[in-house]
């Protein structure tokens, strides 16, 4: 199966590994992959904070670059989410709607390939820890995109899944939001950490860069004992 | 008081908020609550079959209704008259507390009590109606603890007092009005009840706000707990309800559905205690009926929605789902919004009715987390509405930092353009490399510093991904 | 009746309708709604099923609900109000207390019938009084609710201003839902008829929860809530 990874800006300024980490994954899964070279950022930044022009431009660029692919992956529900909203971006714009549209129609979120298109749910990866994970807002509330992970991790070997007190509420990244709204989102952060603390596990895996970089940097900074995480890295881990 | 809580700036009403431990704990302590009653009440609740169902039903009832609304609004008023009941149309919040002095005026009236009500709070009613020498009793508990307390206003808007503790309410009580229970809610509760039975039946005029009016039929539907709405609206010889323009319905059959989502998605209930159904037209000997009603239907920025990207705003039936929801509320608490209306609603509706210069930072206050929308019974795209209005802020009415513009422009050409965005990504260890250590940044510069004063920021890999995977796909072959 | 006033109509929805991007509409009809979940509510529940939710429900707010018949309706009643205090007790003026022959139990000092040539006297008794007594119109299984069509004899205060109300429901009077009893009234309105001036739904005594979320039963309204259902 022919695979265009969108790697998503994050992973390429910060988590490399974690883009190796789904490149591994994927082609051990029998996947083609390509990596289209016309590929920035999705525009999300812009977008979120009403700049609808800038954020056009960010999604011209996109679809352009991967219009000719099959299928779109990428390890963040967040920016899977942004190309789903590519078509209202364009709603005055029929022929960039269109083709906005037919881009949206074949984005996936990692896990969520894996499972739905693909049809694995054991990717045969061993991992020995006791963790938790953090369900981020966009892949369940945008993508609606709830099991896929769960499913993936939970036949990963020698992993003990730990619940999460108030998983559903956001950790408080929200792109800009995080530098626009500091006080608000650090105690926001803050409390998601507690509860990740009161879990007892020692690794906190997510599938979104945004909320690693947020939930980690918090983390770090408070000199936590706790590791964070993709879920990728997990996903490609081998006895 | 009307719709603004507080002269302070956004941030500054944001700190206090976070200093106040009680508040916050409050405030987490009942969303946790309230989720948990609502989901039993709705999504897990197989005895109402699929809720997602009756949030489709809402939404189009909804829908239907504000895109008639003249229509709707017209047959009310119609048969609100028809039965001898008095309407009054009020563009603003100034021609209905105007009219509303006007009537307290020629009935003598002196005493006047109200039921719970929103609106009524946005008008600046109580003060109206002082300056024309009434008393004004608030009869719903957490609006009475406000008022007892002086000068406190709602933080919630379904549960107006959420933000006061028990000792906080028996102080309140204990100094300003003779209370001297304990702080068992049990007590203060009952005391509250004892103040105001004999203000019940003494009063002159009796206030309150619309759940629903239905159109077809001229009728007034409040939802309520606790029993003051009928107290209100059958002793006091002249009844005055206040409606927002949207807030009806077209038959009694929508109104089923609708008081079904409001009480489940509110307070986790199948129905509130009481839903309580007026109509004009009291029989003449009637004794525990007002002789005259009065209907003052408000416009007061509502109609800006209109034909907008905000028009199913209007769909709003002020359940507080959402608010219940919302991860930013749960950190700031009602006041910080610096409105009435508070949380996603909040934000939404208040730079609607109030205008971007006073309520345009409310939108920022989110992460975008579609919680909100998630949980809205009319399925409202809340976190959508509040991306429009960012955009609104950012193209016309409001003043965004020309540093942000700036730099979202920059943005703009850098997503664009390849070449620039791979010498970003080129340069970045390099250029970040003297505040790096131990492969993290504390202390970033310039647009990173927001960031880094809390948390740490990853160094840039020195690793080019592109590269690696040329090289990858070459082994490959 | 006199008809009403209504002021500033013309000016404000002809506003309306131009934010809308039209003129005045002057006739719509509903549509045909493609979600209506409330109907399937319940729907081949029989009598007793129903009965069996409506206890349950009505139970969950804290409301006693007592099942007899018509026959030893009297009994129950005299039970039922001798449990909660006794008197004084206050009753709507509702032909149906003869009909279920149980005048004669409230024939007494210590009871008051609705009257409304005494005028205000009535709100006074009814604020003195222990117990209300009144029947319900119908009876809603999914909420524990009973529904009264209030007017000047099935006075309000009856339901509201005693410390207890008795609400005598005959089984026949359950419906499933909500759905069935607003689509009454909606009949009603349809056919030309004028609807009762006050609709109450009341499931259960008065409560708050306002103070840290805390529930608190009997505030405004009565303290406890008996129904008796009668088969």
């Amino acid at each position: 199966m022919k695979v265009s990874l969108f790697i998503t800006c994050l992973a390429e300024l910060f988590y490399q590994d974690v883009a190796k980490d789904v490149v591994e994954v994927l082609e051990r899964l029998g996947c083609e992959i390509d990596f289209p070279h016309g590929q920035i950022c999705c525009g999300q930044p812009a977008y979120n904070s009403g700049y609808r022009k800038d954020a056009q431009k960010a999604a011209r660029q996109m679809i352009a670059a991967f219009e000719e692919s099959e299928y779109i992956v990428t390890p963040s529900g967040s920016c899977a989410g942004m190309f789903k909203e590519y078509p209202g971006l364009f709603k005055e714009d029929k022929e960039w709607r269109d083709r906005a549209q037919a881009v949206a129609d074949k984005t996936y979120e990692f896990t969520q390939f894996i499972v739905n298109v693909l049809g694995v749910e054991d990717v045969g990866a061993a991992y020995s820890a006791r963790a938790t994970y953090h369900t981020s807002c966009h892949m369940m509330r945008l993508l609606k995109e709830n099991e896929s992970p769960f499913k993936l991790l939970g036949n990963v070997k020698g992993l003990e899944l730990l619940p999460l007190d108030n998983s559903y509420d956001c950790c408080g990244f929200g792109g800009t939001f995080a530098v626009k709204m500091v006080p608000i989102s650090e105690q926001m952060v803050d409390e998601k950490v507690r509860h990740v603390e009161e879990s007892t596990a020692d690794i906190l895996i997510a599938a979104d860069g945004g909320c690693l970089m947020n939930i980690k940097g918090r983390i770090d900074r408070k000199g936590k004992p706790i590791e964070v995480k993709h879920i990728a890295q997990i996903l490609n881990s081998r006895d | 008081m009307g719709m603004k809580i507080g002269d302070k700036p956004f941030f500054d009403r944001v700190d206090d908020a976070l200093e106040n431990d009680f508040m916050r704990n409050a405030m987490a302590s009942a969303q946790d609550r309230l989720r948990d009653k609502k989901l039993d009440a709705t999504e897990r609740d197989d005895q109402i079959g699929d809720w997602e169902e009756w949030r489709n039903a809402g939404e189009e009832i909804r829908r239907h209704t504000l895109e008639n609304l003249d229509y709707y609004l017209d047959q009310l008023s119609e048969n609100f008259a028809a039965k001898g009941g008095h309407v009054y149309f009020a563009k603003t919040a100034e021609d209905a507390n105007h009219y509303i002095q006007e009537v307290a005026k020629e009935k003598n009236a002196k005493k006047v009590t109200k039921s719970k009500s929103m609106v009524t709070e946005e008008i600046g009613l109580n003060e109206a109606l002082e300056d024309v020498g009434c008393h004004v009793d608030e009869t719903d508990l957490a609006e009475y603890i406000l008022q007892v307390g002086g000068n406190d206003r709602p933080s919630h808007i379904v549960v107006p007092s959420l933000h006061q503790n028990k000792e906080q309410i028996r102080d309140t009580f204990q100094e300003k009005a003779g209370y001297t229970g304990t702080e068992e809610p049990r007590e203060l509760t009952a005391f509250a009840r004892s103040q105001l039975r004999d203000v019940f039946l003494e009063a002159d005029i009796g206030i309150t706000g619309c759940n629903f009016a239905v159109a077809e039929s001229g009728s007034i539907s409040l939802a309520t707990n606790e029993g003051n709405a009928n107290m209100v609206t059958s002793y006091p010889d002249t009844q005055i309800t206040v409606m927002g323009m949207e807030r009806l319905v077209p038959t009694w059959d929508e109104l089923d559905v609708l008081i079904n989502l409001l009480s489940r998605s509110s307070v986790g209930q199948n129905i509130t205690t009481y839903v309580t159904n007026l109509t004009p037209g009291v029989e003449e000997d009637c004794v525990d009926a007002p002789k005259e009603f009065h209907l003052v239907i408000l416009d007061a920025g509502r109609s800006n929605a209109l034909g907008t990207e905000f028009q199913s705003a209007l769909h709003c039936i002020r359940c507080a789902a959402c608010v219940n929801v919302c991860p930013v509320y749960r950190q700031i608490g009602g006041h910080a919004y610096g409105s009435i209306y508070q949380g996603p609603i909040g934000a939404v509706l208040s730079p609607i009715l109030g205008g971007y210069e006073e309520y345009g930072e409310l939108p920022y206050a989110s992460s975008l987390c579609a919680a909100c929308t998630e949980a809205c019974p009319v399925k409202i795209p809340l976190h959508e509405q509040l991306i429009r209005h960012r955009e609104n802020y950012v193209a016309k009415q409001g003043k965004p930092k020309t540093g942000e513009k700036m730099a979202m422009k920059a943005f703009g050409v850098g997503a664009s353009t390849p070449s620039l965005f791979q010498m970003a990504v080129k340069g970045a260890p390099t250029f970040l490399k003297p505040f790096v250590k131990d492969g993290s940044i504390s202390n970033g510069p310039g647009p990173m510093k927001p960031w880094t004063s809390i948390r740490e920021l990853p160094a840039p890999g020195n690793d080019n991904f592109r590269t690696w995977f040329k090289e990858h796909k070459r082994g490959r072959k | 009746m006199a008809k009403g006033t209504i002021h500033n109509k013309d000016v404000f929805l002809s506003e309306i309708a131009g934010k809308l991007g039209r003129e005045r509409k002057k006739d719509v009809s509903l549509p045909e709604w493609q979600h209506q979940p409330q109907w399937k509510v319940y729907k081949n529940a029989s009598p007793d099923d129903l009965l069996a939710t409506f206890r349950q429900r009505s139970q969950a707010k804290d409301a006693e609900v007592v099942e007899t018949d018509q026959a030893k309706l009297m009994e129950t009643l005299q039970k039922v109000v001798e449990e909660y205090g006794g008197g004084p007790i206050v009753t709507t003026n509702d032909d149906r207390f003869a009909e279920y022959e149980i005048k004669d139990v409230l024939d007494n000092d210590h009871t008051h019938r609705w009257d409304t040539a005494l005028g205000a006297d009535n709100i006074e008794k009814a604020n003195a009084a222990n117990i209300g007594i009144f029947f319900g119109d119908i009876a809603l299984a999914e909420s524990g609710t009973i529904v009264q069509f209030n007017d000047k004899d099935i006075a309000r205060s009856v339901s509201l201003l005693p410390i207890t109300y008795i609400a005598i429901l005959p089984k026949s009077s359950i419906v499933p839902r909500m759905t069935q009893a607003t689509h009454e009234v909606h009949k009603q309105v349809e056919s030309g008829k004028d609807i009762a001036t006050c609709i109450n739904f009341i499931s259960g005594p008065s409560n708050s929860a306002d103070i840290e979320m805390d529930i608190v039963v009997g505030v405004h309204g009565p303290v406890n809530a008996v129904y008796v259902v009668v088969e």
